[in-house]
């Protein structure tokens, strides 16, 4: 299913906030159409690292390539023009604003009004699309003008993914997809992941929960104290086994 | 589906519905009120009104507050009557005017995005520098005189039956709808007073768009000022300074209507004409002047009492 170039390639990452170092040297291929997880405990450095790759901090060591090709990402946006998107369990949506305005966030249709160089909102098409991204996730939301507070933490999620997919991002980043969700819920955004999958997007899954990891990933990225310990297949290894590996790496770490 | 959920329709409209009422109470039993007369002033009237508190509306859509606004319009009111005395056609005048709130209304967006300090400090702090300034060109008198026709009859002027004044106003509420419903930057604005963080990551430029809000605030306010001193042929260091609680209670008052909870052009213009009925009605009964001013703070206070928590944190995040 890889191939040898990978999609995107991290080579010496670091991160240090201050005198606290979050990253050390960390070097990651994510090849496309897979699924990596990336686990550890708090403050393993795995939200610092996954911010270095969204954009949203900049490194300071190391060097990020797309495809071979070198790139920097100074801002969110610069990500997002390459083709990686992060979602971000709380900060992603605007609570009171529509799904539509959610899903078109920063990327808004526009459509020619009256004079040659005004472009208005295109509403319509926004409502349209945004409806196509949701069904295409299955997620069981019909209006949308309906503000985003109104809907379960399951479809905001769907919402968010919406907006990745509208950015036609290649690369999705899920930071803790889960950790606020029911039981059913956690299961619909289980399901929305391996709709991507499906889809030949790229994912990388950051979670705490070990069950959410087996059930997903190819791959298995292990963290703790700023460094990546453990980089394998998941072959046919249990959530167990996977805390047991996160807590002995914690105990090298110590 | 079709049925109209009436607890929905109170919360979207109720408080317009009780402006409304209040207006037609005034056009039957206020004595006066609803001659033409009176009602085109008090339309002239809610115009300043108006269009100083859309200023203050697109920067609050920004999630930042402009206490400078008042200050600002004094200070650009009063170079324009300078410019005006200075025998310098109208068009530099109202040029001036507009110039003195782009300058303030950057500067302060340069200290809210740049130096980053909240809002609510760094418009204080141009609001204290505007009103010095405005004295200090004044040496505390004001320009008064007999002002070219060119220039007073932007704002006392007619075009087509209807006062000049009216017609400003009706333009900055275009504006301002226009840009915050139907253009990307508008959405940008919205999305970034509702959710600055969201917004950064979804690829928003956050801080260009409170330096905007922030710059139409004082564009706004220079607006304002030039019209306000068109309309008395003088321009004095303090002639805005009342309007500030004024605006502020607009805007505030607007977010209880149309869209509930958040600052809304409709809401802030129909709020405007609310508060000027009012007063002018107050008067016109009868009532003691400073039974308006005693109106306007339970109307503050009462309008974010009112609303949503999520308002009231809109409210305070400064």
């Amino acid at each position: 299913m890889t191939t040898p170039i990978p999609l995107l390639s991290l080579r010496g990452i670091g991160k240090s906030y201050g005198p606290v170092v979050a990253v050390r040297e960390v070097d990651l291929d994510i090849f496309p159409g897979e699924v990596v997880a990336i686990c550890g405990d708090n403050g393993a450095g795995k939200s610092s690292l996954i911010k270095v790759v969204s954009g949203a901090e900049e490194p300071s060591a190391g060097s990020i390539s797309m495809r071979g090709k070198p790139v920097s990402f100074a801002s969110p946006h610069d990500a997002l023009d390459h083709g990686v998107a992060t979602i971000y369990q709380d900060l992603a949506l605007a609570p009171r604003l529509s799904i539509a305005q959610n899903v078109f966030m920063g990327s808004e249709l526009t459509r020619p009004f009256l004079l040659p160089f005004l472009r208005v909102l295109d509403k319509k098409r926004m409502i349209a699309e945004s409806q196509r991204y949701l069904s295409q996730l299955s997620a069981a939301v019909t209006d949308m003008t309906r503000p985003v507070e109104r809907l379960s933490g399951g479809q905001r999620q769907a919402v968010a993914i919406s907006r990745a997919l509208r950015w036609n991002a290649e690369v999705i980043i899920m930071d803790e997809p889960t950790a606020a969700l029911g039981v059913k819920e956690s299961a619909l955004v289980l399901e929305l992941i391996r709709k991507l999958k499906s889809d030949g997007r790229t994912v990388i899954l950051i979670s705490h929960n070990m069950r959410d990891v087996v059930a997903l990933a190819d791959r298995v990225v292990i963290m703790g104290a700023g460094r990546k310990y453990v980089d394998q297949p998941l072959g046919d290894l249990s959530a167990d086994d996977l805390a047991h590996m996160i807590m002995a790496g914690n105990a090298k770490a110590a | 589906m079709g049925r109209i959920d009436m607890r929905e329709v109170i919360g979207r409209y109720g408080t317009a519905i009780a402006g409304l009422a209040m207006i037609v109470f005034f056009l039957i039993f206020a004595p006066n009120f609803a001659s033409t007369m009176n009602i085109i002033n008090v339309l002239k009237d809610t115009s300043f009104l108006a269009i100083l508190a859309l200023g203050f509306a697109l920067a609050f859509t920004v999630a930042e507050l402009d206490l400078s606004i008042a200050e600002v319009a004094s200070l650009a009111a009063v170079v324009c009557g300078w410019m005006v005395h200075a025998q310098y056609p109208p068009g530099v005048a109202v040029a001036a005017a507009f110039g003195v709130g782009i300058v303030l209304g950057s500067f302060n967006g340069y200290g809210v995005t740049v130096l980053r300090i909240p809002s609510l400090i760094m418009t204080l702090g141009t609001a204290a520098i505007a009103k010095g300034l405005a004295f200090m060109i004044t040496q505390g008198v004001a320009f008064v005189g007999r002002w070219p026709v060119g220039f007073t009859s932007l704002a006392r002027g007619y075009t087509f039956g209807v006062p000049n004044l009216v017609l400003w106003m009706a333009g900055a509420t275009l504006f301002a709808w226009g840009l915050v419903k139907w253009t990307r930057t508008g959405a940008h604005m919205v999305a970034t007073g509702e959710a600055d963080e969201a917004a950064r990551l979804a690829g928003i430029a956050t801080t260009r768009m409170k330096r905007i809000g922030l710059l139409l605030a004082g564009v706004f306010a220079g607006g304002m000022a030039m019209l306000l001193a068109a309309n008395l042929s003088s321009a004095a260091p303090n002639m805005a300074g009342d309007y500030l609680l004024y605006a502020i209670a607009a805007v505030l008052l607007g977010m209880t209507m149309f869209e509930p909870g958040k600052p809304n052009i409709p809401g802030t213009v129909f709020a405007a004409l609310v508060l000027k009925v009012l007063g002018n009605g107050l008067v016109l009964l009868g009532a003691p002047y400073y039974i308006q001013d005693i109106v306007l703070g339970v109307i503050i206070i009462g309008s974010v009492a009112f609303s949503a928590s999520a308002m009231k944190k809109a409210a305070f995040k400064v």
